[in-house]
């Protein structure tokens, strides 16, 4: 018994709630409301997931998984803390960084990281940015980064690299690694203004 | 910015620079779990990462957007259902933190163990599946790719499973197991056959074993023995069916029993 649970005739709306509203109103069962938050940030959640685990079928799990997790422990959502779209991030990028380091997927490791070295440019962070307009801002900060400092950053999010995984793959010592991505993400949080 | 409770000197520092790499996912698993230990004590290590992850969330946002395929979110959906929602503590409508989220003890989220979530995924597609006895038949040739052609699972029971998912008069009837777990029962009199599905029952390990028992008014006759290894397991019920027999299961030493020794963890009327 499969309701129609894609009602597009509540598209009109979706654009008169934030996203913040309807990630609140799924954590009280709203399944409307999480709904119209899937249409709106799927594409993001599942654009991340993809990047960090390459395989699309594997990102096609992960992604039912981050939603389900989201519809599961939105209740854990402060709108005063941050936004839906980075809470939904965050949980997404840590179950396809889970999945990465799953015993199950070491296997395929190996290739699947060799595949990106050969997709992923070292100013792919910056490339990526430039391609979201709507991120001015964010490809802006990533500008002023130092390309070292990039290179890390790109490899620990999107690559899904530990900081002794970074240090092996690019032959430097790991305090070196530590201070790059240190540096780099603390240059990024004050270019971007983030403030607690 | 170093508070009045912060832990004294060094140690902290140390673990505050760890931070802005927690926050990217990328610490090793040593540090990781120092750094987590150290979070639920610390509030000003909360307010850093959470300052840092939003800085992180950015990199994630700066990619260009990707939509999944259309039937991801339709299959999301059916697994609702199955997916309690947590409630903010204490109604209070504070929210629980989410700093180190999977491993508080979340009613649903244990520990993010990918195979403990693929079998959970697993778990609710199988509810899913079961919910038409045609598309038991999918569900038959997912589970037992790869087995031989004899044996209780192999492919000529596979076949036979797949006859009496697909006979028109198939019914099915489930039960839920105290401890955890679900059987289901599928069964068609015009065949005289039925096969039991289980989800998510514990191993009952080498000493002991399941066993399936027609059940009427003579007694009980044993239907035959399965082990769970896995989160799934299924079985053709060996001997006739007949309509209104029940089916039940008990835990037996291994070999099996020739009468139940123990109470049914299950009964299934059919």
């Amino acid at each position: 018994m499969l309701d129609p649970v894609v009602d597009d005739g509540e598209q009109l709306e979706v654009r008169s709630a934030t996203l913040d509203e309807l990630l609140v109103a799924t954590a009280a069962g709203d399944r409307d409301a999480f709904s119209r938050l899937y249409d709106e940030t799927a594409p993001r959640v599942f654009g991340l997931v993809r990047r960090v685990l390459v395989d699309a079928a594997q990102a096609e799990e992960v992604t039912q998984d981050v939603f389900l997790e989201a519809w599961q422990t939105a209740a854990r959502f402060d709108p005063a803390r941050g936004a839906a779209t980075a809470w939904l991030l965050t949980l997404a990028h840590r179950r396809a960084v889970d999945r990465v380091r799953s015993a199950q997927a070491s296997r395929e490791r190996d290739l699947r990281t060799g595949i990106r070295d050969l997709e992923v440019p070292v100013d792919e962070v910056a490339e990526a940015a430039e391609i979201a307009v709507e991120h001015e801002r964010v490809s802006g900060a990533l500008a002023e980064l130092s390309p070292a400092q990039r290179e890390c950053l790109a490899l620990a999010y999107y690559g899904g690299c530990t900081q002794s995984e970074i240090a092996a793959r690019l032959d430097l010592p790991l305090g070196t690694v530590k201070t790059r991505l240190r540096d780099g993400m603390i240059r990024l949080r004050e270019l971007l203004g983030v403030t607690t | 910015m170093s508070g009045a409770d912060d832990r004294p000197g060094s140690e902290f520092d140390e673990l505050r620079e760890l931070t802005p790499a927690y926050a990217l996912g990328a610490l090793d698993e040593p540090d990781r779990l120092r750094f987590e230990h150290a979070l639920e004590s610390s509030a000003e290590l909360r307010a850093e990462v959470e300052a840092f992850r939003a800085a992180a969330a950015s990199l994630g946002e700066s990619l260009p957007p990707l939509a999944p395929p259309p039937g991801l979110k339709a299959d999301l959906f059916a697994r609702l259902d199955t997916a309690p929602q947590e409630r903010p503590a204490g109604g209070s409508g504070r929210p629980r933190s989410d700093y180190v989220a999977p491993v508080e003890p979340a009613p649903v989220e244990p520990a993010p163990l990918v195979d403990e979530l693929a079998a959970r995924r697993r778990r609710r597609r199988l509810a899913a599946v079961l919910s038409s006895a045609a598309a038991l038949v999918l569900l038959v040739v997912g589970v037992v790719v790869g087995t031989n052609w004899v044996g209780p699972n192999g492919w000529g029971a596979q076949r036979e499973m797949t006859a009496l998912a697909e006979a028109p008069d198939a019914e099915q009837a489930s039960a839920d197991v105290p401890g955890g777990g679900e059987v289901t029962l599928v069964w068609s009199a015009e065949q005289g056959r039925s096969a039991i599905v289980a989800e998510g029952l514990p191993d009952v390990g080498d000493e002991h074993t399941y066993e399936l028992w027609y059940i009427d008014e003579s007694g009980a006759v044993s239907a035959g023995t399965f082990d769970v290894r896995g989160d799934e397991a299924w079985r053709l019920l060996e001997g006739e069916f007949a309509s209104g027999t029940a089916v039940g299961i008990t835990v037996e030493p291994a070999g099996g029993s020739p009468e139940p020794t123990t109470e049914p963890i299950a009964v299934i009327a059919t």
